[in-house]
């Protein structure tokens, strides 16, 4: 419980407009896009790192959870105040502080959403790349906490290939600077990966470094239909084995093909199986790859190959594309995500395996993703009202991720772990990796106030918040 | 709670995935959770549960909205969250009442021939009391704060002579070929006390194709009640407006406000299905088939509206007059009319059509947030300003007198040059 005097002292922290304990606030700040709520004691809204200093020094002091957020939009219960405690949300921190044209940097407060930013560096002719799902409504500060990924993760990397420097408040209130703003830099251990990907665990990230790159000169989209999605994927590791790297490369079975069309009314064949490619370069490059990826593509058993399309419908493809993990909702009631990775030449028995797993459980399992890394979204829709689906899709989720692990993969390329994938964490983690993991967060973070409840499978972080903090 | 209830599925739907985020005006000025869709529909979920009560802070979420449904277009769980406030406003005004200021003006102001709108007639003698002339815009400066107007705000000027009160008009309501007319024309609260210019130049294209009517015994569309809430009083005046046209014979009923098409096109059905009065039912269906936006209809009925006449004086130094336009919501986002207003504006030969940035986000001045929290509503405006004077633009052209008042406003307090006007202005 957090006491009114405690209360009192937040509110002075960030000032009236910016501290709230309503019921109305609680209830809009106890989800994310698990659609899990837990309803938080307060939520503040930092303004500076010393703000958010304060906060987290209070919280060793007086003993309360601390959980930061962004805009609250991942998958796996990353901002979710499952404890209890404050919710301390960065959405308010929204400049982008500097862009460093000569030096290709951008620095930005963690509020910045990663769409904004791309509005600000189109015109000089700059893009940061990482490019989630949710890029026009996720913040950057989510972004580097999960470490998250998107479509052209196939070609320029995720979030953490990004990040230069990182102006962090650690859980007992010190304020850091991590890495350089420099493109090398080799003093001391690299906190700034260990960071990017911590899940809100380690420290809450209150200004950013970002790297840019320059915008490619010409942009071309092709999609593949196939007759069955097979054949797709065995086409994702032929294009990448002809040494072409496309921008993107996506993959949707025939399942998420019809959801799609049903959202956007586009006049895709239904039963198809798509890739969705985009190649970027001068437009020498992309005239020549995308010509090439065309002959694959048939050579690989694509019934057809579009490409000059229209603007809109580009458009429209993407926003099916990214609109896809919400719009399965309105096939089954539930649904679990899982976002595994394997190599790119494992991709067609990945499928297959998804397949017969299909078949075995009856559930309605939808796979479709960013092929061209091998990360595939497989989502297992279900009932939870009705027990035997139930149980049956938590038998698959189990059996997805042995798939995985056995073809060289790994359970979540860009979502984290969080509440949704502890349990699972053993079965790709060695107990000493682990051992170790847990040693680290308790450097950072001795009395385990700050996002508690994550990564780690929670019988052991209830023993370990037993040993921490005095409640 | 019976209407709310029966959208609780419907609200269900909702899988909190933020992408309702992108896209809100209001959370964009507001930056919290409980402006986005997401937020509201969690709120009104625990209102449902009882885990709610009608508070302050509840009712200010639930009318700091627009209405302008961006929400609901780009949501992948198909959630109707415009639906979904508006039950919850309904449900307020069931469980509290109208208040008596709100109730007087809907129950009178929106009646034509009530006790207001004579009232209102006299009023405009002594605005000059309260108001200075904007010596540069189309409209009045308030001299001081106002209640509900505030201060400095550019208010439009109330017409000498409403619309249904012009000889024009008139004329029109008792032609002698009143039987031959297949168009009638409806002219809604804007065109009737704020433009009636529009309504008159309306009139003049449409006439090109054959008789207008415009039935003088016509009614408000009863959007701002229904906004706010007041679900009884816009389905009264639905239904009289029902009845006032289908006592003639006709092809098409057309209007030049974006908000009105809409009510009459798709919010007197919803309205009226709520009563399951088969037969008024019916009836709305046949009245809603006939409403077509102007904007929609000139194009293909009328074609000749657009080019008779036209004048290819380009001024002398061969810059063309820069014209832009702003999509209301009600046109876009709940008829789909987006290229049929853009065509007619381009048929102008002698203007130069330049898209602005965002032209489909919201104006701010919907669902009763003008009247609610102009604060807010006039700061949404500011992103729209923004685009307009990127734009460079000498004109913006929309097709809703709803939007005319807000970017008129939203202009002269931002300092953007651009002239507003309607469409039918242009033709």
């Amino acid at each position: 419980m957090i006491t009114e005097k405690v209360k009192k002292q937040l509110t002075s922290i960030v000032g009236k407009a910016n501290a709230t304990f309503t019921a109305e606030d609680l209830i809009c700040y106890a989800y994310d896009a698990t659609n899990k709520s837990y309803r938080p004691e307060g939520v503040l809204f930092a303004g500076t790192a010393s703000e958010v200093s304060e906060i987290l020094k209070l919280a060793n002091v007086e003993g309360f959870f601390v959980v930061p957020r962004g805009a609250g939009t991942g998958f796996t219960g990353g901002s979710l105040p499952v404890k209890g405690g404050i919710v301390l949300s960065l959405e308010r921190m929204t400049k982008v502080l500097d862009i460093d044209r000569e030096n290709l940097t951008a620095t930005v407060e963690p509020g910045v959403i990663p769409w904004e930013l791309g509005q600000a560096l189109a015109p000089l002719g700059l893009f940061y790349p990482p490019d989630p799902t949710s890029y026009k409504f996720s913040t950057i500060g989510g972004n580097i906490a999960e470490n998250a990924g998107g479509p052209s993760a196939v070609k320029y990397g995720v979030t953490r290939d990004y990040i230069l420097s990182l102006e962090v408040v650690l859980p007992r209130g010190e304020i850091i600077r991590t890495g350089t703003k420099t493109m090398k830099g080799v003093v001391g251990y690299d906190l700034t990966r260990l960071l990017v990907g911590s899940e809100g665990t380690l420290g809450v990230v209150t200004e950013a470094t970002l790297r840019l790159l320059p915008l490619p000169e010409s942009k071309k989209t092709l999609l593949a239909v196939f007759p069955g999605l097979m054949a797709a994927a065995g086409t994702v590791a032929d294009i990448t084995g002809a040494g072409i790297i496309p921008a993107t490369l996506e993959i949707m079975d025939p399942a998420s093909v019809k959801c799609a069309t049903e959202f956007t009314g586009s006049t895709l064949a239904e039963d198809s199986a798509l890739l969705l490619i985009e190649v970027d370069g001068t437009a020498e490059s992309v005239e020549k790859d995308s010509e090439s990826i065309k002959k694959i593509a048939f050579d690989g058993g694509a019934s057809e190959v579009r490409s000059a399309f229209e603007k809109k419908e580009v458009k429209d493809l993407w926003k099916t594309r990214r609109a896809m993990s919400a719009a399965l909702f309105r096939l089954k009631p539930n649904k679990i995500n899982e976002d595994v990775v394997v190599p790119r030449s494992r991709i067609a028995d990945l499928i297959k395996g998804i397949r017969e797993i299909t078949d075995r459980s009856g559930l309605l399992i939808v796979s479709f993703g960013h092929a061209g890394d091998g990360n595939i979204h497989v989502n297992i829709m279900y009932d939870k009202n009705d027990a035997n689906e139930s149980e049956a899709a938590e038998k698959a989720v189990a059996e997805v991720f042995e798939l995985t692990l056995g073809l060289g993969g790994t359970i979540s390329g860009e979502h984290g772990v969080g509440t949704s994938k502890a349990k699972y964490i053993g079965m790709e983690l060695s107990s000493e990796t682990l051992c170790l993991m847990k040693g680290i967060k308790k450097v950072f973070d001795p009395q385990g106030i700050l996002n508690p409840g994550k990564i780690f499978p929670s019988h052991e972080e209830e023993g370990y918040e037993r040993a921490g903090v005095v409640r | 709670m019976k209407r709310l209830a029966s959208l609780a599925g419907d609200l269900n739907k909702c899988v909190k995935c933020g992408t309702c985020r992108s896209i809100c005006p209001t959370f964009r000025v507001i930056g919290r959770e409980s402006a986005a869709a997401r937020g509201k529909l969690s709120l009104i979920r625990a209102y449902i549960n009882g885990d709610m009560g009608l508070g302050d802070d509840y009712l200010r979420h639930i009318k700091e909205c627009t209405m302008c449904g961006g929400c609901r277009d780009s949501c992948p769980a198909g959630v109707d969250t415009v639906r979904i406030i508006n039950a919850a406003r309904a449900e307020h005004v069931e469980k509290e009442g109208v208040s008596f200021a709100a109730s007087f003006m809907m129950k009178n102001l929106l009646d034509y021939k009530g006790v207001m709108p004579r009232a209102l007639r006299y009023v405009s003698k002594f605005r000059g009391l309260l108001f200075k002339d904007s010596p540069t815009e189309n409209g009045l400066v308030s001299r001081f704060s106002l209640p509900v107007i505030g201060c400095g705000r550019l208010v439009p000027e109330l017409a000498g002579t409403f619309f249904l009160d012009t000889a024009e008009a008139k004329t029109l309501d008792a032609a002698p070929d009143i039987n031959e007319a297949k168009v009638a024309f409806y002219s809604g609260c804007g065109v009737n006390f704020l433009m009636p210019d529009v309504g008159l130049k309306s009139i003049k294209a449409l006439e090109k194709s054959g008789p207008v009517l415009v039935p003088g015994a016509q009614v408000c569309c009863g959007m701002p009640a229904y906004y706010s809430g007041d679900v009884e009083t816009a389905k009264k005046l639905a239904i009289k407006n029902i009845k006032v046209f289908e006592s003639y014979d006709l092809d098409y009923i057309i209007t030049s406000c974006a908000t009105c098409s809409h009510a009459l096109k798709n919010v007197f059905k919803d309205i009226i299905a709520e009563t399951g009065d088969k037969a008024l039912m019916e009836r709305a269906g046949k009245f809603a088939a006939k409403v077509r936006d102007i904007t929609e209809f000139l194009p293909i009925k009328s074609p000749s509206a657009l080019t008779e006449g036209q004048d290819e004086n380009q001024s002398a130094g061969g810059k063309k007059t820069v014209v832009t336009y702003h999509d209301p919501c009600h046109l876009n986002r709940n008829q789909g009319i987006r290229d049929a207003p853009r065509d007619l504006i381009k048929s102008r030969t002698d203007l130069e059509f330049k898209e602005m940035r965002f032209p489909c986000s919201c104006c701010g001045l919907g669902g009763g947030l003008a009247m609610n929290n102009y604060e807010l509503s006039v700061k949404i405006t500011e992103r729209k300003a923004d685009s307009i004077r990127d734009s460079e633009a000498d004109i913006v052209a929309t097709a809703c007198p709803g939007c005319i008042v807000q970017l008129r406003d939203g202009l002269h307090k931002y300092g953007v040059k651009a002239k507003v006007v309607h469409v039918v202005d242009l033709l």
